[in-house]
């Protein structure tokens, strides 16, 4: 064992240098799976004492319509027998605008009313130190998020008008509990007193409140109250959630989330390991001579074996330790990096967690030794007799080999189940990443043969570089592999991203509706109306309105799916939430009709007509019988037909749920109104505050801002890929230049040769640079065919829009590659350029 | 005390059987200096490989201090040549990675030997190399790389060293000298030494001497105890 380390040490005085690259690539993915963890772990840590905090409450009760009657009364009953206390709450979407012109620009925001006694848990964190108690809202006070007041042009003691009623802004919001970091919303944030928001317009029947209770009971009675509350709010369209389950539910967020980035960095481990395979299998025949030698003198195999696994295993725990430094350089600059913005009223302590180092170093020694296992066991097949001959050592498949190979698959396919925290996504991106390195591999086989032909071109250098890439042995498919991966996840990533903002921006761009209207009630109607054709730009189409209503599901009589109350609704999971209705007589151009048939004229014998989702995913039939519950009336309609929407074509909306007209007509209803705006800002702004001003129930939902918040958030995912990418492209480039560290030598012999049969350094460098730039092409041409079909088998079959090939896009990143890969290919090869014929032949 | 009985060497060249090393017997008695002389190709490499256990015969049995290393399997021959074979090559074999000092230590830290570095420092210094331990064998002369083999050779004080041309990389000068320095060495250590040589001149200062031609002995060129088997 001794003389195994002791000569383990010696040999890796000489081997590091040409096996670090490889390990530098372990390093990229460990560093990349550390910090990943870290992160999710660090941020998690903060959530996990402070549940409470994100609800503000023990238990939080809620619904979409006013908590009153029977149910209020048994609900205080239940509380006051478990001691707990209680606070009310409400949130809506609504507009606002600075009070002191009837002309000033109007923005929808998200209102949150408070009872004297909110939060229970978590802390209102204001601009200024200033500590929040309900004084600062009550007497129509508000508190508001800076970045409305920049909106509206106000101040702090400046008055908004919101629902009908001015609010005077007391305080500046910087963290609020139970805020959701990075969710989608709607508008700013404003908080006002709950008794103030009943005397505005905005609670009114049917409109779009979200009513809350937060509830403060001592820990003892916790479960038992919430399962009282459960069946209290049995079939009413109560939710009752305790911390617990919010704890629970973010664990679970937290998890998944942790587990699949981190398969990103086990992705350019395993790409580290490929190359650690393909470098040992060289470094092995350049150490044939060593070998025998060593066995000549006495060294039984699984000794020399032992030598050359303990470099390997030194070197990955090495870029292991690498990758952990990279991972804690990262943490390190993370504060920074993501600014106050993301991280206000988090208190995140980011650092590296014990596990997260754990994980990542263990997958990175892991890696490093399954792969270098199979080519080291050829050391076992060199005999010491070729000392005295040449002999070819016989690189036999014996049983030990198939063993090794078969148990470093298995193991491998282990490594990814542990690193995704599941056997079937484990097994799922390792069935993946086999297919797409196996069809990256026969593309590179192909392509390389395709340039065959050049090397019986006439020109010295072209055919000398055409030469040394389709000659056996080389690096090339393995680095052709990764550096396409690397182009084809950024190429990719990018194509998409244009494509889905170009597919958004045409909706836009013809005179299709880019403003929605919500929440308008009957009596409202003409009123709205007229108002927007007073603001109608010229050319443009009439606004068109709908009736909607909002309803649940409570009941199916089916033929395969019988729910006899809205808890057994529950049970289907989505089909129990509350579903904006319609009802028209006739199919709009993004409908038809895949099965029954269209009705004509109206009937009061009730019938619907499903999207076709519903169908597919909860069984509902042609003929089944649903019953509603429309805000508060129950209903029940037949399945007439099954219609198929194209919900990318947004200009008339979809609906899940059409009703036949008759059954409705006279329920109590509002309208949605699709419009298209004016241009110009000045002018949508002006609109925008005439309908705030004059209908302050009405919600605008402006499609130009919707489209640059989808903007953002597209961006956001296009440069996280572009990030695993770029790893990617790097670790390609790592092993490119291991690669030409590995072949050197008999680069610089070959090269001295040529030179002292007369080719000029000039010509050598023209190789070398037609050689990696072949190569980079190459390797572009795969990453960009690899990105053409992602984007359009996606476009065509998960986003259900029209393909746009993208020929700049594939080109730059064509020619990008070429350049990239030969300036490190001829970097990575000035020895070759530099050295002397005589001293290169003469030491020969 | 080396006996060969019956041993042939029969390898397949492009396909075809070539035997490069008819059956014959042969003793080498302990102490002995033995000769093994021939144009290139005549089989006395092989000869040679075939005594230290680096190939397997295709028949025969090869006995070694009463030991039948053709019964052994590879690991078994590699901590037999490691005990009690030194070897010396043409082309000398040091490990490249390794310094002077280190070729030399190898073969003893294989067998666990506590007093290997300062063994190693005055082996070094026997063969006249005392001060450059520390080179690399890219560092060293021809000359002196076969001294450090020599030098590792005798590492674990093996009875038996085998020399295949020793000196046949080296000029006049210097293969004079590695001679000298083996001859030397043999008698001190009264180490059994078979030698192989194409200079008719070295195998003169032989005790016995053993003349290939085509894979068969020249009897009336060879005095070694030799006869061809069946």
């Amino acid at each position: 064992m001794r003389f195994v380390l002791v000569m383990a040490a010696r040999e890796m005085r000489a081997s590091w240098r040409r096996l670090v690259f490889f390990f530098l690539c372990i390093a990229l993915g460990v560093g990349a799976i550390v910090t990943l963890r870290s992160v999710i772990q660090s941020v998690r840590q903060v959530f996990a004492g402070e549940a409470r905090g994100l609800i503000g409450a023990d238990l939080l009760v809620s619904s979409s319509r006013p908590i009153d009657g029977d149910l209020a009364a048994r609900l205080e009953a239940r509380l006051r027998t478990a001691g707990a206390e209680m606070t009310r709450t409400a949130e809506t979407a609504t507009m606002a605008r600075a009070a002191s012109s009837a002309s000033a620009p109007a923005r929808m925001v998200e209102l949150k009313a408070v009872g004297p006694r909110f939060p229970y848990y978590g802390r209102l964190v204001l601009q200024g130190g200033a500590t929040y108690t309900h004084d600062l809202v009550a007497g129509f006070g508000a508190l508001v998020r800076p970045e409305l007041l920049a909106q509206l042009g106000i101040a702090v003691g400046d008055r908004i008008a919101v629902g009908g009623r001015d609010f005077t802004v007391r305080g500046v919001i910087e963290a609020e509990p139970g805020r959701r970091l990075g969710a989608f919303s709607l508008g700013p944030r404003v908080i006002v007193d709950i008794a103030d928001l009943e005397q505005t317009s905005l609670v009114a029947f049917g409109s779009r409140v979200t009513h809350q209770r937060l509830v403060k009971t001592p820990e003892a009675g916790l479960v038992a109250l919430a399962t009282a509350l459960r069946e209290d709010a049995k079939n009413s369209f109560v939710r009752v959630r305790s911390y617990s389950d919010t704890e629970g539910d973010l664990g679970e967020d937290f998890a998944r989330a942790e587990n699949y980035l981190s398969l990103v960095g086990l992705v350019v481990v395993i790409l580290g390991g490929v190359g650690v395979s393909s470098v040992t299998r060289v470094f092995v025949q350049q150490k044939l001579k060593s070998i025998a030698i060593l066995k000549c003198l006495g060294a039984r195999a699984a000794q020399v074996l032992a030598i050359y696994m303990a470099q390997v295993l030194v070197l990955g725990a090495l870029g292991s330790v690498v990758g952990v430094l990279i991972a804690a350089g990262v943490m390190a600059w993370i504060p920074q990096w993501l600014g106050p913005a993301v991280t206000a009223g988090l208190d995140v302590n980011y650092q590296l967690t014990p596990s997260a180092v754990a994980q990542g170093a263990g997958t990175g020694l892991l890696v490093s030794m399954l792969f270098s296992l199979v080519p080291l066991l050829d050391v076992r097949h060199v005999k010491p007799s070729r000392l005295l001959r040449d002999e070819t050592a016989k690189g036999g498949r014996d049983w030990v080999w198939w063993t090794a190979a078969v148990g470093v698959g298995g193991s491998v396919l282990a490594l990814t189940m542990w690193q995704a925290g599941s056997v079937r996504i484990g097994g799922i991106v390792a069935i993946g990443f086999v297919v797409v390195a196996a069809v990256l591999y026969l593309a590179g086989v192909a392509l390389i043969a395709s340039v065959r032909p050049l090397s019986a071109a006439g020109w010295f250098p072209l055919r000398h570089a055409a030469l040394q890439l389709t000659r056996p042995g080389g690096q090339v498919h393995l680095v052709l592999l990764t550096v396409g991966l690397g182009t084809f996840f950024i190429l990719g990533v990018r194509a998409l991203q244009q494509n889905l903002v170009s597919e958004v921006s045409v909706d836009l761009a013809s005179d299709a509706p880019d403003m929605f209207l919500l929440d308008i009630q009957s009596d409202q109607l003409t009123g709205v109306l007229s108002t927007l054709a007073s603001r109608r730009p010229a050319g443009a189409p009439a606004p068109r309105t709908l009736p909607v209503m909002r309803a649940r599901v409570v009941g199916v009589q089916g033929k395969n799916l019988t729910l006899d109350d809205y808890e057994d609704v529950r049970g289907r999971g989505s089909l129990a939430r509350e579903y904006t209705v319609t009802y028209r007589s006739h199919l709009e151009a993004n409908e038809r009709i895949v099965e029954g048939v269209a009705w004509d004229g109206p009937s009061a014998s009730g019938e619907v007509s499903i999207e076709e989702s519903l169908r597919d995913r909860f069984g509902i039939r042609i003929g089944d019988a649903i019953r509603f519950d429309v805000l508060g009336r129950i209903v029940t309609a037949t399945v007439a037909s099954v219609r198929h929407v194209d919900w990318s074509d947004g200009r008339a909306g979809g609906f899940m749920f059409v009703f036949r007209p008759g059954l409705l007509d006279t329920a109590p209803h509002g309208h949605i109104a699709f419009v298209r705006g004016p241009e110009a800002g000045a002018d949508r702004a002006r609109l925008l505050s005439d309908l705030a001003g004059g209908y302050p129930n009405v919600s605008v939902i402006d499609g130009r801002e919707m489209l640059s918040a989808l903007k953002t958030v597209v961006d956001n995912v296009t440069l996280a890929v572009t990030v695993v990418g770029t790893l990617v492209v790097v670790s390609g480039l790592m092993i490119l230049v291991g690669a030409v560290a590995m072949t050197k030598f008999r680069r610089v012999y070959e090269a001295a040769i040529l030179k002292t049969l007369g080719a000029t350094r000039r010509v050598i460098a023209t190789m070398l640079l037609l050689e990696y730039g072949v190569l980079g092409v190459l390797a572009g041409v795969l990453g960009a065919a690899g990105a053409a079909a992602l984007t359009w088998a996606l476009s065509r079959f998960a986003f259900d829009m029209a393909y746009r090939p993208i020929p700049a896009l594939w080109m730059i990143g064509i020619a990008t590659t070429g350049v990239v890969v030969s300036v490190v290919g001829v970097a990575a090869s000035w020895d070759v350029l530099q050295r002397k014929p005589l001293a290169t032949l003469r030491a020969e | 005390m080396i006996t060969l009985r019956d041993v042939s060497k029969t390898v397949d060249s492009g396909g075809r059987p070539l035997t490069i090393l008819h059956p014959l017997h042969l003793t080498v008695p302990d102490g002995q200096f033995l000769a093994i002389v021939g144009p290139s190709g005549s089989g006395k490499t092989t000869l040679l490989g075939l005594m230290a256990g680096l190939d397997a015969p295709t028949t025969g049995v090869i006995e070694v201090g009463g030991t039948d290393i053709t019964a052994l399997d590879e690991d078994r021959l590699a901590v037999l040549r490691g005990a009690r074979i030194g070897f010396v090559f043409q082309f000398f074999h040091l490990v490249p990675s390794l310094t002077a000092l280190e070729n030399v230590l190898v073969p003893m830290e294989l067998v666990g030997r506590r007093d290997a570095r300062a063994r190693a420092v005055a082996l070094l210094a026997e063969v006249g190399l005392g001060d450059r331990g520390h080179h690399y064998p890219s560092q060293l002369s021809g000359g002196e790389q076969q001294r450090v083999a020599i030098a590792r050779a005798l590492a674990n004080d093996p009875p038996l060293i085998l020399a295949d041309e020793p000196t046949g990389n080296l000029d006049g000068a210097n293969g004079r000298h590695i001679l000298d320095l083996l001859l030397s060495v043999r008698s001190a250590r009264q180490v059994t030494l078979v030698l192989v040589t194409h200079d008719h001149d070295i195998a003169a200062l032989a005790d016995a001497r053993l003349t290939m031609r085509d894979g068969r002995p020249v009897p009336e060129l060879t005095t070694a105890a030799v006869g061809a088997g069946q």
